[in-house]
Order: structure tokens, then C-alpha cells, then sequence
């Protein structure tokens, strides 16, 4: 397991869910710290320097995306927010606030692993490894900006090219539409969502096998989108 | 709002002495002064019944004075010879002042009435909500103590495959559960009015898509057939609640139809809005029960398995006229099932053209 050792925080106030998840992790080899509250959280992430944490968006002391922005201050390491399903606008919050995934309560382990594996895989290889991108029959080369599918050159606008290279930033996870529009368009255009409809689709008619059930350019509604690369 | 209403009385107690004046004015040279008494009287009555208490007085004292004024001898003055005219004022204001405490008694018993229906409405519901919790709620829970106790007292004797079993019936009996209590809940606040709609640019192919990932173990046994025109507008709404509206009538079939059966999903464009479509070919609905199954906690009778239909689509319809659309469903030929329901259009959003030089 490439990721072995790896250390995860997990700040979580109910003990039972911090007990499966120290399981769960646990038997993946991860290092598991465990906070109760949302300040110790803070000092633990400072303390023990993890590779990545897990927060719920709903402790006791202090609220989930304080939590986010406070680690994001001075770390980039991957945040995983826990959140129920009646928060989704602070979910939205978290991911703006810097959080760079999301599983909703209640969630299979298996769910919550491969958002902590795609995370760890995306802080060891960052942004400018993944200069060429593979999914499905698709190969888009952001550096050379050339796109092909199946065998065939694909032309993409540069607007279509900004996008994609914005969602392969943060492969596999999800970006949203605010972040998406803020990086590609630019702040002003930030509330400006049919942009992102009418481009996904013309990037999905370019580059899916199937553009009505895509395989790798996955909306995330009410979110945003998701690039989930061949794995 | 209150202030036009009440405007709107005095301006009719206006009308009504006006037409009165004009009707004892045509009567005059054939009728006696106490018959013209009578049309006034009738003008106040009218005003009494229909409208409150203030226009009903201003009617009975403009009718006095315009009647004092233009028929009473000496006429074109407000001196009164006759002291019986005085008794006419006297009945006209009384008849004012009773008939408009009769009918707001009337009016008062009419909300109070109206206040007990509804009191007697939210109680059914509220029955039928603990019916329907304690129901669907019992079985999984049922299977979530006895598998998981189990698992947790003769775990090591089992053989892993049981355990497996058993362990993988607790998850899915929790998730279940879980999404009919959110369900639940959702139904609530639909009714309370507590949900916000929060509007954006959406489109219905993304909403497919991801209501088809979301469900798609439990509609892994199905033949999910997506037919969307390539021009689909967008549509404005909250895509999350469309999602979940979407979802609801796609876990239906699921539940509801056995596996292999083939199911469509369909979009048309029309003039003002868009039709979706979730189309079963299993048969089974009488016609009687299209409209029943958009009934709140009505369960299925369709081969008796799953339960909380009703929530579902009833959800469904909520969120729907939320967004000023309609859902129904009907009959196709071939012996299905459609669920239809339909979402506005708006004009569609403009979007700058990208310039060869960015």
C-alpha cells in the first residue's frame, strides 16, 4: 500500500463514528490522531503534522468550515469534510472555505477510503505532474494544448482547455462551480453558472464515449463538477 | 392591502347610495316618499352584508342625508318637518348596525370553522406520518439488532460469507432507513413551507446523469434507456431538489418493477416549459390509482413489495409545484407506466462569445 503511514486527523465529536473510521483507517495503515472538538483539531493538525484530515462539519465548539479555514491558513494538506445531508450549504461553504472533498453522513467506509486515497495520490503528485491527461478514449496534453479522442485530434477552445486544466488540478476530486468559474472566468463572472453548463457539455460532447452518462466529467449537483480519471 | 380593502367599502357604500338616489329619483312622481325610504334601506343592507361595519354606517348616514336632503318636504334642505322621518333615520342606522354584527359573527364562525379543518388535516397527517414511520421503520431496524448482534455475539463461528451477508444487510438496511427518514423529513418541510428554492441555471441532462450515478446499484438490474435532444435548454431551478425529485421517481421503478424491465428516461422541450418522462415497461397501475399515488402516504398495491411510495412521489409532485410545474402520471401504450412532470422555461441565458484571441 503506497500510502502506508500516512497520518490522518480525524475531527469528529461523536466517539462511535471517530471508532469505525480508526478501524476503517487503521486496517488501510494509516496513522490514525483522533480530536473531539474543533479547537483541539486545530492544535492537533499543528502538532502532529498530518498528511491529511478528516473534518465534520458539525462540532460542538467550533464550527466545521472555521476548522477548514484555520488549517488552510497555514497548510495545504488535503481536507475531507463529513457532512449530513441537511447541510448543504455549509458543504458548499466548506469547499469554497479550501476543503477539497466531501462524503455525506451516512457513507460506506469504502466511499470515504477512495476520497482519502484520491486526495493523499493528488498532494504527492500536485497540479504540474499531471500535464497530460488520460480518460476513456481521451488524451488532452493542457501543456501542448492538443486533445484527441480515440485516435482523432479533438479541437478545444481555449476557454474549453482552461477548464479542463482547472478540473485536473484537482483530479478526482470536486471543484466548485464558484472555484470553476472564479479560475476560469474570473471573479466577476463567479454566480455566472449557465457558463459552466453550456461548456461541460460541449467538453463532454468533445472528449465522453457517452456525453448524456459520462464516465469522467461528472457533475456534482448542486456542487459542481468532478474529473475522475481512468483509474 | 387592509386600508384598499376597506376603501373599496366605503367606495361602494358611495355607489350604492348613488343608485339608490337615482332609483327613488325615477320612482318620485309615482311613488309614495316611504317607498324611496325602502330603496335606501335596501342600499344598506346590500353594503351591510358584504362589507364591514364602517361602510355600512357611512352608507346609512349618506342615505339619511340624501334622502333628507332631495325627497323629504321641504325638499333641497336638511330641515325635517315630519318628526316620523326622524324614526326612518333612526330604523335605517339600527338595520346598519345589525346586519353587519350579524354577518361578522358569521364571518368569524366561518374562520373558525376553516381553522378546525385545517387543525383536523395537519392531525391526520400527523397520524398517517407516525403510521407510516413506525412501519417503515420497523423491519430495518428489526434486521439491523438481529444481524448485527450476530455478528457481534457468534461472529468468529460463522463462516465469512455469512458474515459478509449479514454485515452488508445491516449497511443496506441502515442506508435505506436513513433515506426514508430524510425523506420524511423532507416531506415536512416541503409542507411547512420550510424550504427555500434556491434558482440557478441547471441542466436536465446533468440532473439525469447524476441521479443515474447515485442510483446506479440499485438500478444495476434494469435497462436504463437516457433520451435527451441535443438541444435541451437549460432550465432555472434548484437542481438539488429536482435531483432529488428526479431520484424519487426513478427509485420507484426500481423498487417497483422487477429486474430486466426496460426503463426510459425521457426530456422534450415544449413552448414554455420542459416534459420529463420516467417510463416503465412492467404494467400494473389501474387506472384508478394514477392519481392515488401521489397521495401522501398511500403504499402501492403494484405487487405489494417495498413501501413509502406515496412519500416519493408526493415529494416529488411538492418540489415539482415548488418550481411551478406539474407531475402525474398515466398510462403507455404497451402497457406501462409514465411519470411525467414538467419544469418552466425561462428566456434562455446569454453567454459571450469566446474570441480566438484569449
Amino acid at each position: 500500500m503506497s500510502d502506508a503511514r500516512s497520518t490522518v486527523l480525524v475531527v469528529e465529536d461523536e466517539p462511535e463514528i471517530r471508532r469505525f473510521l480508526r478501524a476503517a483507517l487503521g486496517v488501510e495503515g494509516y496513522r490514525v490522531v483522533e480530536s473531539a472538538t474543533g479547537r483541539r483539531g486545530c492544535i492537533d493538525a499543528g502538532t502532529h503534522k498530518p498528511d491529511l484530515a478528516i473534518v465534520d462539519l458539525a462540532l460542538p465548539d467550533l464550527d466545521g468550515v472555521e476548522v477548514i479555514r484555520r488549517i488552510r491558513a497555514w497548510s495545504p494538506m488535503p481536507i475531507i469534510v463529513l457532512s449530513a445531508r441537511i447541510q448543504e450549504r455549509s458543504k458548499i461553504d466548506a469547499l469554497d472555505a479550501g476543503a477539497d472533498d466531501y462524503v455525506t453522513k451516512p457513507f460506506a467506509v469504502g466511499e470515504l477510503l477512495a476520497r482519502v486515497r484520491a486526495a493523499l495520490r493528488h498532494a504527492v503528485r500536485p497540479a504540474s505532474g499531471g500535464l497530460v491527461l488520460h480518460f476513456g478514449d481521451a488524451i488532452v496534453d493542457l501543456e501542448q494544448r492538443r486533445a484527441s479522442r480515440t485516435g482523432h485530434e479533438v479541437h478545444l477552445t481555449p476557454v474549453e482547455f482552461r477548464l479542463l486544466a482547472t478540473l485536473a488540478k484537482h483530479a478526482g476530486m470536486v471543484v466548485t462551480h464558484r472555484q470553476l468559474l472564479t479560475e476560469v472566468w474570473g471573479p466577476a463572472h463567479a454566480s455566472d453558472t449557465h457558463y459552466l453548463r453550456i461548456y461541460m457539455k460541449q467538453l463532454r460532447d468533445k472528449l465522453e464515449r457517452d456525453p448524456v452518462r459520462p464516465a469522467h466529467l461528472m457533475t456534482e449537483t448542486g456542487i459542481g463538477y468532478r474529473l475522475v480519471p481512468t483509474a | 392591502m387592509k386600508d384598499r380593502s376597506r376603501l373599496v367599502g366605503y367606495a361602494w357604500a358611495l355607489v350604492a347610495v348613488g343608485a339608490a338616489t337615482l332609483a327613488g329619483l325615477g320612482m318620485q312622481p309615482r311613488f309614495d316618499v316611504v317607498n324611496i325610504a325602502m330603496v335606501y334601506l335596501l342600499a344598506v343592507v346590500v353594503i351591510a352584508l358584504r362589507y364591514t361595519r364602517g361602510p355600512a354606517i357611512a352608507t346609512a348616514v349618506l342615505a339619511v342625508a340624501a334622502f333628507d336632503y332631495l325627497f323629504v318636504p321641504p325638499r333641497g334642505t336638511f330641515t325635517v318637518e315630519d318628526v316620523q322621518y326622524l324614526l326612518t333615520f333612526a330604523i335605517m342606522l339600527a338595520v346598519a348596525l345589525i346586519i353587519s354584527r350579524l354577518v361578522e359573527s358569521v364571518r368569524r364562525q366561518a374562520a373558525k370553522q376553516a381553522s378546525l379543518a385545517i387543525e383536523a388535516e395537519t392531525e391526520r397527517i400527523r397520524s398517517a406520518l407516525l403510521a407510516s414511520i413506525s412501519h417503515d421503520l420497523r423491519t430495518p431496524l428489526a434486521v439491523m439488532a438481529g444481524a448485527s448482534s450476530s455478528l457481534a455475539e457468534s461472529g468468529e463461528r460463522l463462516d465469512p460469507a455469512e458474515r459478509r451477508a449479514l454485515a452488508t444487510s445491516v449497511f443496506r438496511q441502515a442506508r435505506d432507513l436513513s433515506e426514508h427518514v430524510a425523506k420524511v423529513l423532507q416531506m415536512t418541510r416541503l409542507e411547512t413551507g420550510a424550504i427555500r428554492i434556491d434558482r440557478d441555471w441547471a441542466s436536465v441532462g446533468e440532473i439525469v446523469e447524476s441521479v443515474l450515478a447515485r442510483l446506479a446499484e440499485r438500478l444495476a438490474s434494469h435497462r436504463v434507456i437516457v433520451e435527451l435532444p441535443d438541444d435541451l435548454p437549460l432550465v432555472r431551478v434548484d437542481a438539488t431538489l429536482v435531483e432529488q425529485a428526479l431520484g424519487n421517481l426513478l427509485e420507484n421503478c426500481a423498487k417497483h418493477t422487477s429486474a430486466d424491465t426496460v426503463v426510459r428516461v425521457r426530456a422534450q422541450p415544449r413552448a414554455s416549459d420542459i416534459v420529463v418522462t420516467v417510463e416503465d415497461y412492467a404494467g400494473g397501475v389501474s387506472d384508478c390509482e394514477f392519481e392515488r399515488l401521489f397521495a401522501k402516504f398511500h403504499h402501492g398495491t403494484v405487487e405489494g413489495a417495498g413501501g413509502g411510495v406515496g412519500l416519493g412521489l408526493a415529494i416529488c409532485r411538492a418540489i415539482v409545484r415548488l418550481h411551478g410545474g406539474q407531475a402525474w402520471a398515466e398510462r403507455v401504450p404497451g402497457g406501462g407506466t409514465a411519470f411525467r412532470f414538467t419544469l418552466p422555461l425561462e428566456a434562455a441565458p446569454t453567454i459571450p462569445p469566446e474570441t480566438v484571441a484569449d
